[in-house]
């Protein structure tokens, strides 16, 4: 047992200071962007795209596929995808479930050889709509969908 | 202590998918300790970014409504040989990046 435990500590030390000696512990690896905290506090939906995207006006779109379960039966693990490859110029994708105590969930920018796609599991306490929130040419087109949840994801 | 990352990416067609599974507990702050009465304190990955050979091809930023040990996939142009990063901060001030090499 002692061995085993020196050898996790040994390991233990030895990632860190790789960790070190690769750079990844000095600051210049500090992320650029702000946390959006008024968008991620905001309750409701439309406050939380006014807050992120500077208006809630949206358009629905069949051009955004939205994968969700139809029944979810655990609400801590939700698998999510959009997938608005089949638009051209998407800069942002947000994906909110509207009956969340907040509602946004995760919100993505791409540029450059990034393409608008994202597939992620998130929480939802009870039976609401995942919303997906894609950004293109200056226009906010929407997809809906209403999951059904069987066990809540936020604890009892 | 550093997030824990597992990486995997695969270009095909010119595009890349890159897939990751992070090790986190993802506490939004709201679930309550039924023992003494009050929340977990948050703890949850707040910002992400990706680099493709070094420049930032997408950031974004999470609540703590992503799933307890998150996975994340996206899709980039790239090619063989490429290097994806990713790049995690949470709300505590803990980060992780990981390297990857496309195949």
């Amino acid at each position: 047992m002692k061995r085993r435990s020196f050898l996790k500590g040994t390991l233990a030390t030895g990632a860190a200071a790789v960790a070190v000696n690769a750079g990844l512990l000095v600051p210049s690896t500090v992320l650029a962007a702000e946390w959006n905290k008024t968008a991620f506090k905001a309750k409701a939906t439309d406050d939380a795209l006014k807050a992120l995207f500077g208006t809630s006006a949206t358009t629905d779109s069949g051009d955004i596929h939205l994968k969700a379960p139809a029944i979810a039966e655990n609400g801590a693990v939700t698998p999510v995808t959009v997938d608005a490859t089949s638009i051209s110029g998407v800069e942002s994708i947000a994906i909110l479930a509207d009956k969340n105590p907040t509602a946004l969930v995760c919100a993505y920018n791409f540029s450059g050889p990034a393409l608008g796609y994202v597939s992620t599991r998130i929480k939802m306490g009870k039976t609401m709509n995942v919303i997906a929130v894609a950004k293109a040419g200056g226009k906010l087109l929407k997809a809906q969908q209403q999951v059904k949840v069987t066990i809540g994801g936020c604890g009892g | 202590m550093s997030i824990k990352i597992r990486m995997r990416g695969k270009v095909r067609g010119g595009v890349a998918e890159v897939k990751a599974l992070i090790k986190h507990p993802m506490e939004s702050g709201l679930r309550k300790n039924k023992k003494t009465g009050k929340n977990y304190p948050a703890k949850y990955i707040d910002l992400v970014e990706v680099k493709l050979n070094g420049t930032k091809a997408i950031d974004a930023q999470w609540s703590g409504a992503v799933s307890a040990n998150p996975y994340v996939a996206v899709k980039l142009k790239a090619n063989k040989g490429d290097t994806v990063e990713l790049v995690l901060h949470d709300n505590t001030g803990e980060t992780g990046s990981k390297k990857l090499k496309l195949k």
